[in-house]
């Protein structure tokens, strides 16, 4: 056990700074890669529920190769590959555009289950109003798919909080790397990682029960409804 | 270019990332079947609403669950005697697990409440309309988030890498270090992207073929 | 029937599980004429030495893609170790580590001895026994041809690319403040991935012990003039293992008196 020794603690503390950057930098990545992905998740979602066969290729297209290829995979690709094609984006710039594309694929497919289970006829009613494709989507679609699509929404913003983790791969300064650089110095694992452990795990644990909270609202209001004929 | 693609396209260097290969596949497997088997478990703790069961069930879930998979595979290979790929695999299986717990719990939460009725009046004991009634029909409802699981899975073998466990993306950063120019960066990630979208994509038509097939069966 | 297969297969699984996780130990039937201390006759018993080599450091631990073979120096001086309590060089077996996992691995009984190119510091001896160095090396930089980066000034201000846990961050930063420059630093796990971020252009040198260096020369980077902090390279041993440790340093001093060592780096081109 003396890998949790009293002295290990106390080093700890006294560098506690090192790990406040590190959260502030998985604050601020996940958050923006939470924004892009919500972004591109609601465009390729209603792509792929679009009446345009184009729309609905691209989406898929988009949504196989980052559900099927790794993040590690795709992350490095961005960090080691693309700067043999003059394109150096800054680390957490690659942290942000990496989780975002590849969550976005996620959400992609989360509000597109959303939109499909509005039913038909809101579109059909919508559109008979003489709203456009895009304007029914946008006040009447979405709105009712925003209720059915928070709880699976909140869970890949989960993930996507843990997943950041990963530029602990690149130098990328975030909470895991920041563990990971100084225990690599000290020795000190132990506490380091158990730390970090807590950390993420009050970032997660309060936006799953939220999930979960809306889940049962939303199972709650939804078996109240009258399903139309 | 096309000599440096040459010089990159020799036997050994395909072999080098066979040897990987066949690490991530090894991992792959043996966490799906244990975080399949674990998980279950956990997942009818969980549903039997058992004072106690349910909630070591929880504490387990929630805690591995809100953890990053990097920390986790860290963590038991520095705390562990264990050779780097079964700390790496131990890691796997147990996060898996609890996600796995989720996926089961839900599944057998969608089984209509009167199957439950219908056989207790039968006189069957509790495990054994779990094992023939409840869990059949759950498990069709659990096959889609399962099998998008177990792809994660093979996806997240790559994160076991930060420990020093040469599989496929070890292998293929390792080939980096011996080369640097721009095609050939490009060609070694085509081809680890190619090989894992072609896992990817095997084990979801595996999935639909299972779905199609148990769908069936219940008609 | 699916069941039983899965349960069948799951207990492989730990099964094999648990004979990684130390194994049990095969006490070998000769009446043992132990003069040999009791830590390392425990190994003996075992029947293996497990120790911690490097695979990406060419002449020292190296494992060559082309001709399949794990080799080195250090593999060589493991193997001679390994005859020397066993009998048989060839009952070892031999872990790659990389700085940052060498240490941890000794820690936790995965591996009894490190020989990886490990530099020997008054910080690290408070956590493992070290032997006295077989080898000394410096710090050295690789940077781009074309950078423009001639000497160690010139990284005022630049990225410099060091292995997660190496000795190197702390004897750069110590020079750095001693001559007045100010240097950043970008950790990386493994040297193939800072190899390949200089190739990227994400790190401007990439800097470790120059025999380490010579494995990732290329007709694309240069070594700096330059190589500072004189690494001394040790045989290290869980703390508490502190016969192994003697045993180990016994057998170094014998190797060197009688030219053994001096041999053994000969044969690679090396001292």
């Amino acid at each position: 056990m003396d890998r949790f020794a009293a002295f290990k603690w106390q080093a700890l503390f006294t560098d506690w700074r090192i790990f406040v950057d590190g959260l502030g930098r998985t604050a601020s990545t996940a958050g923006l890669a939470l924004l892009l992905s919500l972004g591109l998740g609601v465009l390729f979602g209603m792509l792929a529920t679009s009446p345009y066969r184009s729309g609905r290729s691209v989406s898929r297209l988009y949504v196989s190769l980052i559900q099927n290829t790794p993040l590690v995979t795709q992350i490095f690709f961005l960090y080691y590959a693309l700067p043999h094609l003059d394109v150096v984006l800054p680390t957490p710039v690659v942290g942000i555009l990496g989780l975002g594309f590849y969550h976005g694929a996620y959400m992609a497919e989360v509000f597109r289950a959303g939109i499909q289970a509005i039913h038909r006829g809101q579109l059909e009613a919508g559109l008979s109003q003489g709203f456009t494709y895009a304007q029914t989507m946008r006040y009447v679609i979405l709105p009712q798919a925003a209720e059915i699509v928070l709880p699976p929404m909140t869970n890949q913003a989960v993930a996507l909080i843990k997943n950041s983790s990963i530029l602990a791969m690149i130098s990328g300064g975030d909470l895991m790397f920041q563990a990971d650089s100084w225990s690599a110095s000290t020795g000190y694992y132990g506490p380091a990682y158990l730390t970090v452990w807590l950390i993420y795990f009050s970032l997660c644990f309060p936006l799953a029960r939220l999930a979960k909270h809306w889940e049962e609202k939303s199972a709650r209001s939804r078996s109240g409804e009258v399903k139309a004929a | 270019m096309i000599e440096e693609l040459l010089a990159l396209a020799q036997w050994h260097n395909l072999r080098f990332l066979w040897q990987g290969l066949a690490v991530t596949l090894q991992i792959s497997v043996l966490t799906i079947i244990f975080s399949f088997l674990l998980g279950t478990v956990l997942g009818v703790m969980r549903y039997s609403g058992h004072w106690l069961l349910s909630r070591l069930a929880a504490v387990y879930v929630e805690g591995f669950r809100s953890s990053p998979l990097i920390l986790l595979v860290l963590l038991f290979r520095f705390t562990t005697p264990l050779k780097p790929v079964n700390s790496g695999t131990l890691a796997m299986s147990l996060f898996t697990a609890a996600i796995v717990a989720e996926v089961v719990r839900g599944g057998l939460n969608a089984v209509d409440k009167g199957q439950w009725e219908a056989a207790r009046s039968q006189g069957f004991s509790w495990i054994q309309i779990l094992r023939y009634v409840v869990l059949p029909q759950a498990l069709r409802k659990m096959i889609p988030p399962l099998i998008g699981q177990f792809i994660t899975v093979v996806k997240d073998t790559s994160y076991v890498w930060v420990t020093g466990v040469e599989e496929l993306t070890g292998k293929g950063v390792i080939i980096l270090g011996q080369y640097g120019t721009a095609s050939q960066f490009f060609a070694i990630f085509g081809l680890i992207g190619l090989i894992y979208y072609l896992l990817c994509w095997g084990l979801q038509r595996f999935g639909l073929h299972q779905e199609r097939r148990m769908s069936w069966l219940t008609m | 029937m699916k069941r039983v297969l899965g349960l069948m297969l799951s207990a492989a699984f730990l099964l094999s599980v648990l004979a990684g996780c130390g194994g049990a130990s095969k006490s070998s039937d000769s009446g043992s004429s132990g003069t040999l201390p009791a830590q390392v006759q425990k190994i003996k018993d075992r029947g293996v030495l497990k120790v911690g080599v490097k695979v990406d450091v060419p002449k020292f631990g190296y494992k060559d893609a082309a001709k399949n073979t794990h080799e080195g120096v250090e593999i060589d001086l493991a193997k001679r170790i390994a005859k020397e309590i066993i009998g048989d060089e060839s009952k070892i077996e031999l872990v790659g580590v990389n700085a940052k996992t060498r240490g941890p691995a000794l820690d936790n009984g995965e591996i009894d001895l490190v020989i990886a190119t490990f530099t020997i510091t008054e910080e690290r001896k408070k956590s493992w026994n070290f032997s006295d160095p077989y080898f000394v090396d410096n710090v050295g930089f690789l940077v781009k041809k074309d950078s423009g980066i001639k000497s160690w000034k010139d990284l005022n201000g630049k990225k410099i690319g060091v292995a997660q846990s190496a000795s190197t961050k702390k004897a750069l930063t110590e020079q750095a403040t001693k001559d007045g420059i100010k240097v950043e630093f970008m950790e990386f796990a493994t040297y193939p991935e800072i190899k390949a971020a200089l190739d990227a252009g994400r790190i401007d040198s990439f800097s470790v012990d120059q025999s380490i260096l010579w494995g990732y020369k290329d007709d694309t980077n240069e070594f700096l003039p330059e190589k500072f902090a004189p690494q001394e390279y040790g045989v290290a041993s869980k703390k508490d293992n502190t016969e192994l440790a003697k045993f180990v340093n016994d057998l170094l001093a014998e190797m060197k008196k009688s030219g053994e060592l001096d041999k053994m780096f000969e044969k690679w081109g090396l001292k």
